[in-house]
């Protein structure tokens, strides 16, 4: 860091960020960010995913460094060179994936790696502990019951009284409410203003607007790491504006889009529901899409993209409605949903490949139990191979070797081979989640060719991303999803900052019915 | 608050995708772990018995000599290795499906009893009705005894670990109290069968060695496992294994991949249950499994999940015991050093497994404190 020492007096503010940057490889995670954090405040961090919120509460929290810029913690100069030295100066950092210790207690929790922690784990005194802090704040948090048995919302609660109990001066939630529901929130919201009225400082990272209203003194936005609003008051700010601010300018018409000719209905979706324990899932969703045509669907991540794209490809059984491909009913059959022609670009690589295995085992999963490619059911490899070999020609994979392991395939090129398997004919139905994420400008261009192509050949495409960019360069019409519902939907040239960011953000009614 | 992720590194933030883990899921060693697993345990063998005064090469020598020195020896080896190495392809079809069964200790025992009363009842028929049917009553109880732990980890996530462990303290239990009751000859004063009948022994292949047929019986299992090792059935079974998600994805049922390769591990226990009752012993005692359950899975593990690994770890394991009691009337130097060479070969390789066994023992963990909470 280029710190001078002293930058700033003591003035006793808790946390001020002067001048950060961080970059991670070619992407400029942060630059030239400045912050304060005043006392007594619940101070929001908001913006869109991968905005630079994450990374900023990392390097407050020290679990990552700044390339440039300085901090001070209550008026002395703060450099944490690890999460460690963070938490022994008083920071804590609560994030979206929660750091207790699973299979061990909250009393257990509460004494490992507790700085200066005594040798010998003292089980009465720790439980003690855990209740009296837990009483404290009018919560009930259990101090012996396995962190792996309670609820998300309790485990939450509990890593914030451990940060607590560990003498927090300054804390950061980390999108602390996206897998609560409404009640979970409020209590959480109840937690952080008897927190703040302790006279401990939050900072409160998050995307979803209306519970800022109500939590929130002041709040900061953040758009392509850099502020472009500092600790303006919530009550004051119109969240709609925020809302628009998060999104910047929506860019429209910079890929070169084919003509593609649309088609008749083929994708139907009627009254759609998934429940999941993992995530939001999905409720009531209406759409259709016909031939040759694009349908985005947006929303932050973790708002019920997951479900949606299981369901499409007949993965999850349907909590109610149905899935028609060419008017035959796939819900919850995924060797239905490949017989009928859906293919499926996995958001996560590691789910949608077999890593260990070959480019040419990989390349031809979709055929397996096929009978195709065996003879007495065993697999001839040759027939494979050379298949495999035309495929990732075709698709051009580098390098078009069927024997390599899949894994040492670079990003790229690992999509390219998943397109390869799920695109050698074209399909029904494209469900193309994430399609261009992490990928390099010439990779991602390549798999913007693919789901056009797919389009063009008359097939139904659906893409389903977090990433505003990809989805204007590529959809026809647009939905939004918030909290596992359909909150707006319009066809791309209508597309505005205001309305997307409105909708995303949860500041739009709910629809009951999206289609176009 | 924890800061556990800080000493696990690791905490880049927004940094770009890095590329697939190679070995995530994967259960299965790869060669150079199991070559380095079996040079450790032979080293630390070597130092053990030069702590306790053996020379460790007249050790060694006897051991090989003892192992494959004559034709008795031999034939002594391959009858010790044919049982591992059938409960080893078995379980290897469970492994590559990301399944670990530890059961085939009990379905061993189950296969006997099957084989047992099958025999039984086609006292009267001719060998070549009654060897055949004492087989598959032999594979059919093996599978009985795997069809829950499969059922329930493929209905309702119950970690088949835990209950194929359980399920061979069942097969305990049954068979001392059947041994002791129903299937006690009256004359009997020790637990055992009635002898197994007469026409459905498996013989001896080559007389004045107890080179039997379930030598045949490996090698039949062994092509069978080549075959489903490169047949399109075992690809998706593999592929399962690798990544569940996909291949739930490309229409492959995971909860048949579960009970199938269960079935077929709890099959192929089965028939050595049938081979020890019919061949070696031919009478079921209590200890009718010995610890062929527990090595075959160890033979398994060791040699990768591949056919040639599980067939050159099921012959080390067979040598090292023939040689072991070899050594011992040669030289006299006890056979349980040719025990802790195996324990150290499987202490070895199972570091591979670390990961795994701390996971398995947490959620024992678990289950043990909610048992003492309900109990409260």
């Amino acid at each position: 860091m280029t710190s001078e020492p002293g930058a700033d007096p003591a003035t006793g503010t808790p946390l001020s960020v002067r001048g950060v940057s961080r970059r991670f490889g070619s992407v400029q995670a942060l630059a030239n960010v400045d912050f304060t954090l005043e006392s007594g405040e619940i101070h929001a961090l908001v913006g869109e995913n991968g905005a630079g919120k994450s990374t900023l509460a990392k390097i407050v929290a020290g679990s990552i460094r700044s390339d440039s810029g300085s901090m001070s913690l209550f008026g002395q100069p703060y450099r944490p060179t690890s999460r460690r030295e963070g938490a022994a100066a008083g920071v804590a950092h609560v994030r979206q994936q929660l750091s207790l210790v699973r299979g061990l207690t909250v009393a257990q929790n509460l004494q490992l790696g507790r700085p200066g922690a005594p040798a010998f784990f003292n089980a009465a005194s720790a439980r003690a502990e855990v209740e009296r802090w837990s009483d404290e704040f009018s919560l009930s948090v259990p101090a012996e019951t396995l962190v792996d048995d309670m609820p998300l919302a309790v485990r939450q609660q509990a890593e914030i009284l451990i940060a607590v109990a560990w003498g927090a001066r300054l804390l950061i939630l980390d999108e602390p409410s996206s897998a609560l529901g409404p009640l979970e929130t409020k209590a959480l919201i109840a937690l952080c203003h008897r927190l703040r009225s302790e006279g401990t400082p939050i900072l409160y990272i998050s995307h979803r607007l209306p519970e800022l209203a109500e939590l929130a003194d002041r709040l900061t936005v953040l758009r392509a790491g850099r502020v472009v609003v500092e600790g303006a008051d919530v009550r004051a700010a119109d969240l709609r504006e925020v809302a628009t601010l998060m999104i910047g300018d929506v860019s429209l018409l910079e890929v070169n889009r084919p003509e593609i000719e649309q088609g008749t209905t083929r994708l139907t979706v009627t009254d759609l529901s998934v429940s999941s324990t993992q995530e939001i899932g999905c409720h009531g969703l209406n759409f259709e899409v016909a031939g040759g045509e694009i349908l985005g669907v947006v929303g932050i991540a973790g708002n019920g993209q997951d479900s949606l794209a299981k369901a499409l490809t007949g993965q999850v059984k349907l909590a109610s409605g149905h899935v028609l491909v060419d008017g035959e009913d796939i819900s919850g059959s995924a060797r239905q949903a490949i017989a009928a022609g859906v293919a499926h670009l996995h958001e996560d690589r590691s789910t949608g490949l077999a890593a260990a295995f070959s480019v040419a085992d990989n390349a031809t999963a979709r055929h397996v139990r096929s009978g195709r490619f065996t003879r007495f059911g065993v697999r001839l490899a040759d027939k494979i191979a050379r298949h495999a070999g035309e495929l990732v020609e075709r698709f051009q994979v580098r390098p078009p070797e069927p024997a390599a392991r899949a894994s040492s395939l670079s990003g790229g090129n690992q999509q390219k081979l998943m397109a390869a398997r799920e695109l050698e004919k074209n399909p029904t139905v494209l469900v193309a989640h994430g399609p261009t994420k992490g990928l390099d400008p010439e990779a991602a261009k390549a798999m913007r060719d693919r789901c056009f192509a797919s389009a063009q050949a008359g097939g139904a495409v659906v893409v389903i991303s977090a990433d505003l960019d990809e989805v204007s360069d590529l959809a026809h019409r647009v939905v939004v999803l918030y909290r596992g519902r359909v909150t707006d939907a319009f066809p791309i040239e209508e597309m505005t900052s205001e309305r997307l960011g409105a909708a995303m953000a949860g500041l739009t009614e709910t629809m009951g019915d999206a289609s176009g | 608050m924890p800061v556990a992720d800080t000493f696990i590194g690791g905490d880049v933030g927004d940094a770009p995708p890095e590329p697939l883990e190679d070995e995530g899921r994967r259960l299965t060693t790869s060669l150079s772990t199991s070559c380095l697993a079996v040079l450790i345990a032979i080293v630390l063998g070597g130092l053990i018995m030069l702590m306790s005064g053996e020379n460790p090469l007249t050790a060694y020598t006897a051991m090989v000599d003892g192992a494959f020195g004559s034709k008795f020896a031999l034939g002594e080896t391959l009858s010790r290795a044919a049982p591992l190495a059938i409960v080893g392809y078995g379980t290897a079809v469970a492994l590559r499906a990301g399944l670990i069964t530890i059961g085939a200790q009990g379905q061993v025992v189950a296969g006997a009893i099957g084989a047992l009363v099958t025999a039984q009842f086609f006292e009267s028929a001719p060998s070549a009705v009654a060897i055949p049917a004492a087989a598959l009553g032999g594979a059919l109880f093996g599978m009985a005894w795997v069809l829950i732990p499969a059922l329930l980890r493929a209905h309702f996530s119950v970690n088949e670990i835990l209950s194929t462990l359980l399920f061979t303290e069942f097969a305990a239990l049954l068979i001392e109290y059947l041994l002791n009751n129903p299937l006690k000859p009256p004359t009997a004063i020790t637990p055992q069968s009635d002898p197994y009948p007469d026409n459905g022994i498996l013989g001896l292949v080559i007389d004045g060695t107890r080179f039997h047929v379930g030598v045949f019986v490996a090698v039949a299992i062994g092509l069978l496992f080549v075959w489903w090792v490169r047949s399109d059935r075992g690809f998706s079974y593999d592929l399962y294994g690798e990544n569940p998600n996909l291949a739930q994805s490309l229409g492959i049922s995971g909860n048949r991949v579960i009970v199938n390769s269960l079935l077929i591990s709890g099959a192929t226990a089965g028939l050595v249950g049938w081979i020890q009752a019919a061949g070696l012993l031919q009478r079921v005692y209590v200890e009718i499994a010995s610890d062929i359950g527990f090595f075959g899975l160890v033979v398994a593990f060791l040699g990768g999940a591949t056919p040639g690994g599980v067939l050159v770890a099921a012959l080390l394991f067979g040598a090292l015991q023939s040689g072991g009691l070899a050594m011992q009337s040669s030289e006299g130097i006890p056979a349980s050093l040719s025990d802790i060479i195996q324990a150290l070969l499987l202490l070895g390789f199972s570091i591979r497994y670390a990961p795994q066994i701390i996971r398995l023992t947490r959620g024992v963990m678990a289950n043990f404190t909610l048992i003492g909470k309900r109990r409260k």
